[in-house]
């Protein structure tokens, strides 16, 4: 009895060891190469581990070798999203139901904002902290909200630190996060495909095939994207339990995230916190393919532009004016 | 000299195919928003597909208007309304209660229309019908679809909001169009929003 149970721990601690946190790709492998010079304990996945390491172990071994999100079939991926449940139940203690939901047919999302009605309320950047279970240790926001003077038009010269009462007079508000480009930059610099376009238009990352290299947030013109500094730190009571693979799941140490259009929400039909939580009704969202939706009307009757329009990025994000 | 003219010749020839190519990528790679969305209208895209997924909201009204030939829905009004009937107390006698002013509107303070067109109770309730909404043409009103009301005077933005440029739709994008009445976002006695602190504030980027 006790030989088999001996190997089992053995074997759990060493993948323990070398799938744990401050471990990494490069520290892996060369912990790989030492365990198959010791003697070949570990097989690759695929074959018979299971008989070898404990459940926990294995989730986190077969979390580390799947494939990138876009290459599993449907099976792997709903095994990985329950796999990535059971990790999140060990690690945070929540009950999470994850989502794999695609895209609808017929579906291109679409936002719009209006800067003569946005009062900087903020409301928007607590809920979508709220919902994307972002770190709150380093503040991580994925809007931002600059305050700018009245004739003033580059963001540049707006003030994205203000915090004193609003409406300030004299001075209009302008919300910036992720665009979701059709023809975006960050994803031709990311060297791992980690990050694409989905059809129903949204830039999404697989966050477990990302390697924190940060191309993508320097390639980026409108500052949408953020880098997890540290494990984030979300109290138990405040984590969003209805959950996206490429949305608001927990994302680990040293991946980058951004605005997802709340994938978890808008492929379920409702509108993105941001959107949901704004007092003023300053943010549109809808479907763009449908012509009698909100931002189809916004689009054809408002004046609109987009940010830095001569960049050819094409971002599904317009500013309009009442 | 033959030479280098062949290598210039080369030269060329390669920056020519690096271009082509380059070109031909661009061309079947990407298309635009715009062209997305023109090819998508060509097509009939069925709308408010995901209506299925969606739980019917309850304590809506069908609004008395269209938008971009379809219908709409709002919340209801008169359910949120703590002592309606109005009826209920306002009959042909005159209401006589004690405090009344703590038991009845006395929280309502009035601050709608600027400088010397400020409104008063009368613009909108009248003293002979107390269960609806009266305009100044007489039109009675009902509480449910008291944008009818505000739009006589805000008609730009009644038009915005028909539309979807002004206000918003209750939690979903999609299903029935349900989308909050006026008064839900704008106190009908004092309807501009009042200065107050954000909610939160951001740090510096790295």
């Amino acid at each position: 009895m006790s030989k088999q149970e001996n190997g089992h721990k053995e074997i759990d601690q060493f993948v323990e060891r070398i799938l744990s946190k401050k471990s990494n790709r490069r520290k892996f492998l060369k912990n790989t190469v030492q365990a198959a010079a010791v003697g070949g304990a570990i097989t690759m996945p695929g074959s018979a581990e299971a008989g070898l390491m404990g459940e926990n172990s294995l989730l986190k071994w077969k979390e580390f070798f799947k494939k990138n999100y876009r290459l599993m079939s449907q099976e792997e991926k709903d095994s990985t999203v329950s796999r990535l449940e059971q990790i999140a139940k060990e690690r945070y203690g929540v009950d999470v139901q994850m989502s794999n939901k695609g895209p609808e047919e017929h579906v291109l999302y679409g936002y719009a904002f209006n800067i003569s009605r946005c009062e900087g309320f903020m409301d928007c950047v607590s809920a979508c902290v709220k919902e994307n279970n972002l770190d709150r240790k380093s503040h991580t926001q994925y809007i931002r909200i600059f305050e700018l003077e009245h004739g003033q038009m580059s963001v540049e010269s707006g003030n994205g630190k203000f915090f004193h009462e609003v409406p300030e007079e004299g001075h209009f508000y302008m919300g910036v996060q992720c665009f979701h480009c059709e023809n975006a930059p960050c994803i031709k610099a990311c060297p791992t495909k980690a990050t694409w376009i989905e059809k129903d238009g949204i830039v999404v990352v697989d966050y477990d095939w990302c390697i924190g290299c940060r191309y993508c947030l320097a390639a980026c013109p409108y500052w949408g994207r953020r880098f997890n500094w540290e494990d984030p730190y979300i109290p138990k009571d405040e984590i969003t339990t209805k959950q996206h693979y490429l949305g608001n799941r927990i994302r680990p140490k040293g991946k980058m995230e951004k605005c997802t259009f709340c994938i978890q929400r808008s492929r379920e039909g409702k509108l993105t916190a941001c959107a949901d939580a704004c007092p003023t009704g300053s943010r549109v969202f809808g479907n763009l393919l449908d012509p009698e939706s909100e931002i189809r009307f916004v689009l054809k009757n408002k004046k609109v532009f987009r940010m830095k329009e001569e960049l050819h990025t094409d971002p599904k994000y317009w500013y309009f004016i009442d | 000299m033959k030479k280098k003219s062949a290598y210039i010749l080369t030269c060329l020839a390669l920056v020519f195919f690096i271009m082509l190519t380059y070109g031909c990528n661009e061309k079947s790679g990407h298309h635009s928003v715009a062209e997305t969305i023109k090819a998508a209208s060509t097509a009939h895209v069925p709308s408010q597909k995901l209506e299925a997924s969606i739980a019917t909201p309850e304590d809506i009204v069908l609004a008395k208007m269209e938008y971009q030939g379809g219908y709409f829905w709002v919340n209801k009004r008169k359910s949120k309304i703590s002592r309606f009937q109005c009826s209920n107390c306002h009959k042909d006698k005159k209401v006589q209660i004690r405090d009344a002013n703590q038991v009845a509107h006395g929280e309502i303070s009035l601050n709608h229309g600027e400088g010397n067109r400020q409104l008063s109770c009368d613009t909108c309730h009248k003293m002979d019908e107390r269960d609806y909404l009266v305009s100044e043409e007489g039109k009675k009103i009902d509480f449910d679809h008291s944008y009818q009301l505000c739009g006589i005077c805000h008609f730009r933005q009644k038009k915005d909001w028909i539309g979807g440029a002004h206000g918003k739709r209750v939690t979903y994008w999609a299903g029935k169009r349900v989308i909050k009445s006026c008064t839900e976002c704008h106190s009908p006695h004092s309807p501009r929003f009042s200065k107050r602190w954000p909610k939160t504030y951001s740090r510096p980027l790295e």
